[in-house]
């Protein structure tokens, strides 16, 4: 390879690679816990809040496995699942996170499991 | 298949079993569904109970699977394309009827539904063809205009819940269960297999011996990594990217369409706000669309900025490219520090070079069509009959692709001669395998004009 295509290939590549593809985070807000497309059940945890750390922004769940514990970082977005209520989707916050109530939670590939990308709240 | 068969007669399923009738047919085994079928039976009639709208109601096939202002014109205005015209639910906020009708322009709220009245942006309709060779990336799967459109996992398969989230709701609440349901499992599988199913399969193996000088001196311009410099993100005229180290999947670029001047939607004075592309926010990147299919599937770009082919081509040469992003790379790493510079006739003919591509893949359909529709017995008769009404609106597509760019005029005499033998076809019940076989012969008569060795 020339150095004039090694140079487009490095610079392009890193212009163009620089976005990991992942799932629209807009719509997915309006999906119930548990179905959204190829990764309920696969890569996302379906659990019960145990307890929330709201100075430390940590959330501690049990699920099937067993207690697991997640940072919320600053993007972590939290979605309150009304849909079992027959009432529209929202945007949440920590407040929202309540122990006993049902959660489904993304950890974020990028920054560790332990790190929740999005999280949905059943009301 | 055999104890189906046998099993189709009660007679012969008892002496063939031994058996009573029906302890012998109690429990035929299941059928096998075709999810390439279902798919397409999904596509095009389930509104997931929603407003009525289908897949097929923005992928009409019809019309190459998008949306144009000459085609949505010909549409009734009960068409469920315009429920925001006729749904008080959705007046506000869900559509820009004027945009949609004079621009093909679908209203996204891609960064989120808190603010819709100023969140949101203006897309065109991207068709969904050779969606085989057009999704896959190192990153990913990449769908719609900036490669984020599917919930979940971002995959192909995924793409429909959130279409039916965006565009099929009853209300702006979009409450699952209430305003329409979500795809189960097994119509999402179904869903991908058609999808994945149509137009090409492969991405062709350029240079192709092309007949005609102008398309030829197209392709080689096109091919040039120092002048047209349009193979590096377009392999082959698809959707991937090979800088000469092999095929890097479909890829994301910042190639400056938002920037373009005089806009057309823009020129309107309706709210538009600025596409950020990938991403929440976005990162200003978009996907790089399949370019067999492109002369026939216009307006282009995400936002439907160029209506013609030879504008799209000539963009490249435009300042809005050469100062983006990636017009800025291409000229870094040329020797003579130009980003693309092609002059008025080198444009015309790398579009002639993609109108003649595009013909040669349209045709490639219509013979695909014609064969399908060639099925005997009346059992088949209606479904043949759609297949080459198919066909016949296939033909007319190559033929407004090359007369457009002025191509081809005898490929065009024998494309007109198999679209009245398709139609004549389509009509007729004595004589139909014949008028086929000679559709298909003028068919390939019509591609024998466009490139050697056929």
């Amino acid at each position: 390879m020339s150095n004039y295509y090694l140079a487009l290939v490095i610079v392009v590549v890193a212009l163009a690679g620089v976005s990991e593809a992942f799932g629209q985070q807009a719509t997915e807000m309006y999906i119930p816990i548990g179905q959204s497309p190829g990764v309920s059940g696969k890569s996302t945890l379906l659990a019960t809040i145990e307890s929330v750390d709201p100075g430390k922004r940590t959330l501690t769940v049990s699920g099937p496995a067993g207690s697991r514990k997640f940072q919320l970082a600053d993007r972590t977005l939290i979605w309150i699942d009304r849909s079992a209520q027959k009432q529209r989707n929202q945007t949440g916050t920590l407040a929202d996170l309540q122990r006993g109530r049902k959660v489904e939670i993304k950890p974020d590939e990028g920054a560790g499991q332990a790190v929740a990308k999005w999280i949905k709240v059943q009301l | 298949m055999i104890s189906k068969m046998i099993c189709s007669s009660a007679r012969l399923c008892a002496l063939a079993a031994g058996l009573s009738v029906l302890s012998a047919c109690k429990t035929p085994p299941p059928a096998p569904v075709d999810p390439v079928a279902k798919g397409r039976e999904i596509f095009f009639n389930e509104t997931f109970g929603g407003n009525g709208r289908t897949c097929g109601t923005c992928h009409p096939a019809e019309n190459n699977f998008t949306l144009d202002a000459a085609f949505i014109a010909t549409l009734p205005p009960d068409n469920p394309l315009f429920v925001a015209e006729t749904n008080a639910e959705l007046r506000k906020n869900f559509e820009n009827p004027k945009l949609m009708r004079q621009f093909g322009l679908i209203l996204e709220n891609l960064d989120g539904f808190d603010d819709l009245e100023n969140k949101f942006v203006m897309r065109g309709v991207p068709h969904v063809l050779a969606m085989r060779t057009s999704v896959n990336s190192k990153q990913g799967p990449r769908t719609g205009w900036s490669g984020d459109g599917a919930p979940g996992d971002g995959t192909l398969r995924s793409f429909a819940t959130g279409a039916v989230i965006q565009h099929f709701t009853r209300t702006l609440n979009r409450v699952a269960g209430v305003d329409f349901r979500l795809p189960t499992a097994e119509e999402l599988d179904a869903l991908e297999a058609f999808t994945l199913s149509l137009g090409r399969q492969q991405d062709l193996a350029l240079p192709l011996p092309l007949k005609g000088s102008v398309a030829k001196r197209g392709q080689e311009i096109f091919l040039d990594n120092r002048l047209g410099k349009c193979n590096l993100c377009h392999a082959n005229a698809g959707a991937s990217a090979n800088f000469g180290g092999g095929n890097l999947g479909n890829a994301n670029f910042n190639t400056g369409v938002e920037s373009l001047p005089d806009q057309p939607a823009k020129l309107t004075g309706e709210k538009i706000p600025l596409d950020d592309g990938f991403g929440r926010p976005g990162n200003n990147t978009f996907n790089t669309p399949p370019l067999v299919e492109a002369a026939s599937t216009g307006p282009f770009f995400h936002n439907n900025a160029i209506e013609t082919i030879e504008g799209a081509v000539a963009f490249y040469s435009g300042d809005s490219f050469n100062k983006s992003p990636a017009g800025q790379v291409l000229a870094a790493s040329d020797p003579q520090k130009v980003g693309i510079k092609l002059d008025a006739t080198q444009v015309v003919a790398v579009a002639a070079f993609l109108r003649v591509l595009n013909a040669v893949e349209s045709i490639r359909q219509s013979i695909e069509l014609l064969e399908a529709g060639a099925q005997e017995g009346s059992a088949a008769r209606e479904e043949d009959k759609q297949l080459l009404r198919q066909a016949v609106i296939k033909t007319e597509d190559t033929i407004r692709v090359l007369e457009a760019g002025g191509l081809h005029p005898e490929a065009v005499a024998h494309l007109r001669e198999a679209e009245e033998l398709a139609n004549k076809a389509a009509r007729s019940f004595f004589g139909r395998q014949s008028l086929i076989m000679q559709a298909i012969e003028r068919q390939r008569n019509a591609r024998a004009q466009l490139v050697e060795g056929f």
